[in-house]
């Protein structure tokens, strides 16, 4: 399987370089190769030569850096989206393939245009919270962090429901976007981790995608542990 | 007369709430209710030093209280680290006349970076200590960019900074100014070439955002960089640790000052440096300045000794969500000849606020534990379980580690008679559930 980590040494805010550790890991338990390329700015990749491509998030300043740089992929983007691979995207990385970011001063950027989607910066509260979200495709939730400064109005196909926490902006009870095999959510850090149901359904996906491999969680068993100390956490909180 | 009233309000409120115990934040933010503007209408002294960063803020203020102290000067600063507008505006109220006249020499503030825009509203220090920007609290301080931006608001232009060379970030403040006194640390043996830390927050120039390069890392992205396409580099310092002996605990600052250390971290040598710079602007006598920071032991508590059974312990205190913190007091542990059994728990996350979120212990460095100075690593508390996540995925040999989510449970299991000293890295919010149940020294 090859994997792809772009921009895996600007785009990291905190931890998100485990999200790709933990496919390599779960792909080699389930007895395939896992060979990962991790490239950043300036760097050319062959996009559709990979089974999956994950982003991490960034600074508001080091996103503008990278969108610059990640313009040359659109075309080649969107065919790989297309073609139902799984592509992760994690913070304010997804916020480049929409339509336009607005930064704090005004001024805006031209996103990728392969969604809808505006988005806008401010620089007076950072926007944090723990979070627990739904999904259709998913029997458990999802716990989380989410860390920007930023609103994201018309996602049409949301990939999560908010359960408790923030949504796209402050009046949505939505949560990030899908299409296709393409997940783009604001949870930041290494969701993979902390979600191992949602690493084994992104694995199915590649499997699907590729050898069909059948895939091994039997390895899991701290994280599913850790992860239902965290649910039990938030729910507690939340119920308070 | 709202001033006279305010100062007496805030005076009695203090007084009452030491009496009770009570934090030394409310009757501040009381004052601050009845007269917003009441700190530019106090006459502060000729030094105001105010100190923030990420990291050290709390040791660095108290050894530059200590020095100042023993050296004969009169000292006001926030001891108890209430550290934004409201403890600070307790604390000059409750140490001024009634006429609103704040009796000392030197007013030292301990500030809170991302709040020092409002508390540096209404004064205006004339000294301002950067001492470093890392990740740390991302949960609520989003990422030290936008923390240097907050602290970027809080800087008068008459101020003089007193900035870390060897910080990246923190090199940015000395940007078109020109009253600045850089301190650093020159190459020393426990540099190394290759950066060896988890993530790189010096690959990139903070200023022009080309790839940076650094001829020497002391730990993690502080160092000697320099970046080829703006220029930015790490500045020649005035104040310099010259020389580092970590193993033998001195340092020698500008060729010639040395200075024992009680606690042998890398850490603790740049609190030490930022003292040492601080205390030689005010006017102290180098000499005089060598001999209180020497063998300095804090008292705020950071760093415990003690004993559990026929065990002798350190616990040092390392900030949940601050992976610098953590590598540098894994470091501690693995550097130290005597061999240890490491502790680590994560039971709070915070004692200020509610996160479960646990993403930093994916950008702490666990790897230094592989060194054969330590025997065993226990993961104890609530999120053990992610400890133990984290640890499946780092070098340390497998069966050095032990899971034990009871903190009870955990020290029960290290009160046994190896000869092994123990070593326990923790939170302020956890460190209570460890300390009460064993003896401190």
């Amino acid at each position: 399987m090859k994997i792809l980590h772009l921009y895996y040494d600007i785009m990291n805010l905190y931890g998100e370089y485990a999200n790709v550790s933990a496919l390599e890991r779960i792909i080699e338990n389930s007895g395939e190769n896992a060979e990962i390329d991790r490239l950043t700015l300036g760097d050319n990749a062959d996009i559709n030569s990979y089974d999956f491509i994950y982003i991490g998030s960034g600074t508001e300043d080091n996103q503008k850096l990278v969108l610059k740089d990640f313009a040359k992929y659109k075309e080649s983007l969107a065919q790989f989206i297309d073609s139902n691979k799984p592509v992760l995207f994690t913070g304010n990385s997804f916020e480049m393939l929409g339509s336009t970011i607005t930064d704090c001063d005004g001024n805006v950027y031209e996103g990728l245009g392969l969604f809808d989607f505006k988005v806008v910066e401010q620089n007076k509260r950072r926007v944090t919270a723990d979070i627990v979200y739904t999904a259709d495709f998913l029997e458990k939730p999802i716990v989380g962090f989410v860390n920007k400064c930023s609103e994201i109005e018309g996602i049409d196909k949301p990939l999560f429901q908010v359960k408790n926490g923030i949504g796209d902006n402050s009046h949505s009870k939505c949560e990030g976007i899908r299409s296709n095999n393409f997940f783009g959510t604001h949870v930041t850090g290494p969701v993979l981790i902390k979600n191992p149901h949602f690493l084994v359904y992104i694995s199915e996906l590649i499997s699907k995608n590729t050898s069909g491999f059948a895939v091994s969680d039997e390895h899991l068993q701290n994280e599913t542990a850790a992860y239902e100390v965290t649910l039990r956490e938030l729910t507690n909180r939340y119920a308070q | 007369m709202r001033k006279l009233f305010t100062i007496i309000v805030c005076k009695i409120l203090k007084f009452v709430g030491g009496l009770i115990g009570k934090g030394s934040s409310l009757p501040g933010q009381i004052a601050l209710k009845i007269y917003p503007n009441i700190l530019g209408s106090i006459e502060l002294p000729k030094y105001i030093i105010a100190v923030t960063g990420s990291n050290g803020k709390t040791s660095t203020v108290e050894m530059i209280a200590h020095t100042l102290c023993a050296s004969g000067k009169n000292v006001v600063w926030n001891k108890e680290g209430s550290n934004q507008i409201e403890g600070v505006t307790t604390l000059i109220l409750s140490n001024s006349t009634l006429s609103g006249k704040v009796k000392c020499d030197i007013l030292l503030i301990e500030s809170d970076e991302r709040f020092a825009k409002y508390t540096f509203k209404y004064i205006t220090p004339t000294h301002y200590v950067i001492t470093n920007l890392y990740r740390d609290q991302l949960t609520r301080n989003g990422h030290p960019q936008w923390v240097y931006n907050a602290i970027k608001d809080s800087i008068h232009p008459e101020t003089h900074l007193i900035l870390n060379a060897d910080d990246p970030l923190v090199s940015c403040f000395g940007y078109k100014k020109d009253n600045i006194t850089w301190f650093g640390v020159d190459n020393i043996p426990t540099d190394t070439k290759e950066f060896d830390g988890v993530y790189n927050d010096g690959a990139y120039c903070p200023n022009c955002k080309s790839p940076m390069t650094y001829s020497n890392y002391h730990y993690d992205h502080i160092g000697m960089y320099e970046c080829a396409n703006c220029g930015h580099k790490r500045n020649d310092t005035e104040y310099t640790v010259t020389d580092a002996d970590l193993e033998k605990g001195e340092i020698t600052i500008n060729d010639k000052y040395k200075i024992t250390l009680s606690l042998k971290s890398l850490y603790n040598v740049y609190n030490i440096l930022a003292a040492f710079t601080v205390a030689s602007i005010v006017g102290v006598d180098k000499d005089e300045i060598c001999k209180h920071l020497s063998n300095y032991v804090l008292k705020n508590f950071r760093v415990v000794t003690f004993t559990l059974g026929n065990r002798k312990g350190t616990l040092v205190t390392s900030k949940h969500e601050n992976s610098i913190s953590y590598n540098q007091s894994l470091k501690l542990a693995a550097a130290d000849n005597e061999k240890s059994d490491v502790l680590i728990i994560v039971d709070a996350v915070s004692r200020k606020y509610f996160t479960s979120d646990v993403s930093w212990l994916w950008d702490i460095n666990f790897d230094i534990l592989k060194s054969e100075n330590v025997k065993n690593v226990i993961l104890a508390g609530t999120y053990c379980n992610d400890l133990a996540t984290r640890f499946s995925f780092s070098q340390v040999q497998k069966d050095k580690i032990k899971v034990i989510e009871s903190i009870e449970d955990a020290v029960n299991y290290l009160d046994n008679d190896s000869k092994e000293k123990i070593y326990v890295i923790t939170c302020f919010s956890d460190k209570g559930k460890f300390l009460d149940k064993v003896k401190v020294d």
